[in-house]
């Protein structure tokens, strides 16, 4: 597929400085997403979902193969680098967010995300305007709260936060790493339903990861399930649509009987 | 009485001392709590900007151009120290041990023997105005101003998309990479600047008091972190604003206790331990309140 967005081939990341015997964290991943995919990715823990996403990310550089996004090889990019190309929202709130900083400052700085930061005052009332605008379909009230430490919000409200300064630099991909696992389910909800909205309202192609099932059957256009390093299934369309539960949890254990007798 | 004489009348002269100093203590004030980097290279920035700025007004030079120069000397010095902790991955205070400990080697090539007189030599107060060098009250504007003009400068830049970043990069680490921001300029940037400050300090001093020492940054470090906690203690640092002026404040008021020690008859080297013990206790209480608190480390970066 040559109008692919984003192209992974033959991936492979062993750690531990790659000893005899060391298991590869990613043995040959090749993972193609059209523009406007949503993708979720399953697995069990271990499996090389996080790795995936990082080395998509550019935590690290990976032992072979290539990441190509939009016909550029970014392979070898360094992750700040391909930032205004790819954001993520973090599993953990913590991460996200600058926690010492206010709500602005933390949107100003997602803002030059991508561009070279100047030497000019970061906010203004444009500024201050268009974040409220981007604040307010969240409806949390983070709008009349532009100059609150982000410290004093809770976990919800800052990923809500971290997922608006995701998008606010029009990325090419979003990366969606187990973000609404640290919640409680209402709060989950609420950051899913914006999720979904500025992908929508954006047209954002998004790899999301989760270990929630219902998540996963519920979500997006593709589903690729991982396992050892490897992806194991990569359906779409309306197989998808029509997946249940009952039949993931069945694919789940196949895959995992096969690879135990394939042992 | 006698006591308390001798220390009312120092009052002024110790102010105008501890304006100069401020720049050092913004100096370290700037990796400590900015970056969360506990930089350590003040303490050879400190006396390579004096020992610049001398050996260059002896040669002949602009005391100005002098000045400058030796705040460049600093911005290395601190680009250095972030260097070796980059490249090599050294930890923070090692690699600023490393480079404090060079620059005594360079300061004495510098200066060609370990102390220099300047007395009758140009300056920049000269250059200003003849009288400043007399005129207790004309010093203290003088600071005053180029203190002030310094954090208008720094609330500023914080303010800009560069200084924001630069601000990220101690909150929030991990963040940064996401947000397309290098940890690499911001702390080479970050520890530039602080070393720079703490140059221009000691080219002040050099000036102020008509010669340079290699010894005269020994122990500043510490008296700097005093410093910072005073004022951090008074005007607190929960806002940038704050943060600046934290130093300032904290500067002024730890070099009139220092003043007052030493007019109660301290042996200047008998300070030394008194401000360690003084710095212990600051930061060491905290965690004592509560029992099994946080390390050391996080002390520093708090």
């Amino acid at each position: 597929m040559s109008g692919a967005l984003l192209s992974v081939k033959g991936l492979r990341k062993t750690f531990d400085g790659g000893l005899p015997g060391a298991r590869p964290a990613l043995d040959g991943v090749d993972l193609e997403l059209a523009p406007g995919d949503f993708a979720v990715v399953i697995g069990s823990n271990g499996a090389g979902k996080s790795t995936l996403l990082n080395s998509i990310a550019g935590a690290f550089g990976p032992d072979a193969g290539t990441i190509t996004l939009a016909g550029r090889d970014i392979t070898r990019l360094p992750g700040h680098q391909r930032a205004g190309l790819i954001t993520r929202v973090f599993q953990d709130p913590m991460i996200g967010t600058a926690a010492a900083m206010t709500i602005e400052e933390n949107l100003a700085l997602a803002e030059r995300r991508g561009q070279s930061r100047r030497l000019r005052l970061a906010l203004d009332r444009t500024r201050r305007e268009t974040y409220r605008d981007r604040l307010r379909p969240l409806a949390l009230g983070l709008e009349d709260r532009l100059t609150t430490p982000v410290a004093l919000l809770s976990g919800g409200q800052r990923q809500a936060l971290s997922l608006i300064m995701a998008v606010m630099s029009q990325p090419k991909l979003l990366l969606l790493d187990e973000h609404t696992a640290a919640l409680d389910p209402r709060t989950a909800d609420l950051v899913m339903q914006a999720t979904l909205q500025v992908v929508r309202d954006h047209g954002l192609t998004a790899l999301m990861v989760t270990h929630n099932m219902r998540q996963a059957i519920e979500t997006g256009n593709r589903l690729v399930m991982m396992d050892a390093g490897r992806i194991r299934l990569d359906i779409g369309g309306a197989e998808k649509s029509a997946l249940t539960a009952n039949d993931l949890i069945e694919k789940f254990r196949i895959d995992n009987d096969r690879m135990l007798l394939g042992a | 009485m006698d006591v308390l004489n001798a220390f009312l009348n120092l009052i002024p002269v110790t102010f105008a001392q501890s304006l100069m100093y401020s720049f050092v203590v913004l100096g370290i004030m700037i990796p400590f709590r900015l970056l969360s980097f506990p930089d350590l290279t003040s303490e050879g920035a400190f006396p390579l900007g004096g020992c610049v700025c001398a050996a260059l007004i002896l040669a002949g030079w602009n005391p100005f151009l002098a000045t400058a120069v030796a705040v460049v000397a600093g911005v290395l010095a601190g680009m250095s120290t972030a260097l070796i902790h980059l490249q090599f991955r050294l930890n923070s205070l090692l690699a600023g041990i490393l480079v404090f400990t060079a620059l005594y080697s360079v300061n004495m090539r510098v200066m060609g023997r370990s102390n220099v007189a300047l007395f009758s030599a140009d300056s920049v107060f000269l250059q200003v105005s003849p009288a400043i060098l007399g005129s207790v009250p004309l010093q203290i504007a003088f600071f005053a101003v180029l203190v002030a003009a310094t954090l208008l400068g720094l609330r500023w830049y914080l303010a800009t998309e560069a200084g924001a970043a630069l601000r990220v990069t101690g909150i929030n680490p991990e963040l940064t990479p996401s947000l397309g921001i290098s940890l690499w300029t911001y702390t080479l940037i970050g520890l530039g600047l602080a070393n720079g400050l703490s140059a221009f300090g000691g080219a002040l001093v050099v000036q102020l008091q008509g010669f340079a020492d290699i010894g005269m940054g020994m122990g500043l470090l510490i008296n700097g972190l005093a410093s910072l906690v005073i004022g951090e203690t008074v005007v607190g640092r929960n806002t940038v604003t704050r943060q600046l002026l934290a130093p300032v404040v904290g500067a002024a008021i730890y070099y009139q206790f220092v003043s007052l020690g030493l007019s109660l008859g301290l042996q200047p080297s008998d300070l030394k331990i008194v401000t360690a013990i003084f710095v212990l206790v600051t930061l060491g209480l905290p965690a004592l309140r509560r029992k099994g608190g946080s390390t050391g480390r996080e002390k520093l970066h708090a």
